[in-house]
């Protein structure tokens, strides 16, 4: 018999891929191909951030990579440089967690976005040095607000259909387990 | 982790081919493995669309009358300049290139982001696709292949802003480069005289350097609102669903970093080497 919180671990983490897999599916339908379309918001990377922040051990940060890695691919960005900084990204909101615990919403909002503003700011910049032809900066700020819009959209949304709670001090678990 | 996303980074950056074809053949596995569900969903949302439209059905009748007026003038002028052209082409026996045939593909998906424009089509290697050959969707022309893998290749739509070909403006014939900029127009870069090219003029693909070959359709001159000279395409953008790919053969295209030198030395001309031993001897 498996452990139950092991179990219950395992099915986020094929929740999480799941949902990344249908994203990666809905944005490569053929629909729209008439240029000049806003970017939407980077659905991955806000479901993960709003994850790890609740419940850090949902998202392993080696299958966050896998993913963020192959819609790197797939989307023909170069490969590996937003993944990279994504994982940075990542980690530093994981070790945040503690301190996010007690913050209210608007502050780990507010974080988040900042986290994603440098995640750009870095990608540009690299960009830049290695001469790789970017997007516009308009682009690049559009996917931001929408990114951070969809942010509260994703914590409602997870908080009410997947039961992901913030961990308080002093929190169990259905069976009574200390977090 | 982050040092070694980093180095396949920096991998792209150095050895940009190769990475490029395992990018490749990741898309084509992936990609091959959804185009079950790809097609069936992009059909259904079609017809979703489709069926909002059906509200609008009065406005639209009344549009289709109006330009069907206007159609039947042109169909007129049409017929005659077909028998026109027939009669002019029986008397010069021409023949049409036969190495013009084409392949045709249907669009399995997107690039999938606004920042690129790109389509993959469901033909790649296996149905002797290769990379820079042209695509049309029957109307006029629509981009060109960039990455073939074994059962899917990707197509550069004229609208990325990767995308540079050389065109021709008629009736003036000034030459001049199509620069995709991510933009539903395209502008004109490059011209030598703009003051020759009007509004309205047709853009024909060129065929300099071996890109394309000549005299595709790519679609009419217009004056942009930023005072640029763009081109209206005649492709259907807003409905691409199946494409043909042009087969031709194109000159060598640049793989790989230059090969001045070989593994057995520099390349000589046979010739030399022939004189050489004749003067030795």
């Amino acid at each position: 018999m498996v452990d139950p919180i092991t179990t219950r671990r395992l099915t986020y983490w094929a929740m999480f891929f799941a949902i990344s897999a249908l994203v990666i599916f809905l944005r490569i339908l053929p629909l729209d191909i008439t240029p000049g379309g806003w970017p939407g918001p980077d659905w991955t990377i806000a479901i993960a951030f709003a994850w790890v922040l609740r419940r850090p051990d949902y998202v392993p940060v080696v299958l966050f990579a896998a993913v963020v890695l192959l819609n790197d691919m797939i989307f023909l960005r170069a490969p590996g440089l937003w993944t990279g900084l994504s994982v940075i990204g990542f980690e530093f909101l994981r070790s945040r967690t503690q301190i996010t615990r007690e913050m209210p919403f608007v502050f780990e909002w507010a974080m988040v976005t900042a986290v994603l503003l440098a995640m750009i700011f870095a990608n540009r910049l690299i960009l830049a040095i290695f001469f790789v032809g970017q997007p516009s900066l308009r682009m690049d700020a559009l996917l931001i607000v929408a990114t951070s819009a969809a942010y509260p959209m994703i914590v409602i949304i997870s908080a009410l259909v997947l039961g992901m709670q913030k961990i308080v001090p002093g929190s169990v678990d259905h069976l009574g387990h200390p977090l | 982790m982050v040092f070694f996303l980093f180095a396949l980074f920096l991998l792209w950056r150095i050895d940009s081919p190769r990475v490029e074809r395992y990018r490749t053949a990741l898309v084509d596995r992936v990609v091959s493995s959804l185009d079950w569900a790809l097609v069936p969903v992009t059909k259904l949302a079609g017809m979703v669309e489709n069926f909002q439209s059906y509200s609008k059905i009065y406005e639209q009748n009344q549009e289709l009358r109006r330009e069907l007026r206007q159609m039947k003038a042109w169909k007129e002028a049409a017929l005659q300049l077909e028998q026109k052209n027939a009669k002019l082409l029986d008397l010069n026996k021409v023949r049409l290139d036969p190495k013009l045939s084409y392949v045709t593909g249907v669009v399995l998906a997107d690039s999938g982001s606004p920042f690129r424009q790109s389509v993959l089509l469901n033909v790649g290697a296996r149905d002797g696709i290769v990379d820079g050959w042209a695509t049309t969707d029957g109307l006029g022309l629509v981009g060109r292949i960039a990455g073939v893998g074994r059962n899917s290749s990707r197509v550069i739509l004229l609208t990325d802003s990767n995308s540079r070909i050389p065109v021709t403006i008629q009736p003036s014939g000034q030459n001049a480069i199509l620069t995709g900029d991510n933009t539903g127009a395209p502008p004109l870069e490059f011209l030598e005289s703009p003051e020759l090219v009007r509004p309205g003029d047709r853009v024909v693909s060129s065929g300099d350097g071996g890109v394309f070959p000549p005299d595709l359709l790519v679609g009419h001159v217009a004056l942009g609102a930023d005072q640029r000279l763009r081109v209206r395409l005649t492709a259907d953008y807003g409905r691409l669903e199946f494409l043909r790919v042009l087969r031709r053969q194109v000159p060598k295209g640049v793989a790989d970093t230059g090969r001045l030198l070989t593994r057995t030395g520099p390349i000589v001309p046979t010739q030399f080497i022939g004189s050489e031993n004749d003067g030795g001897g």
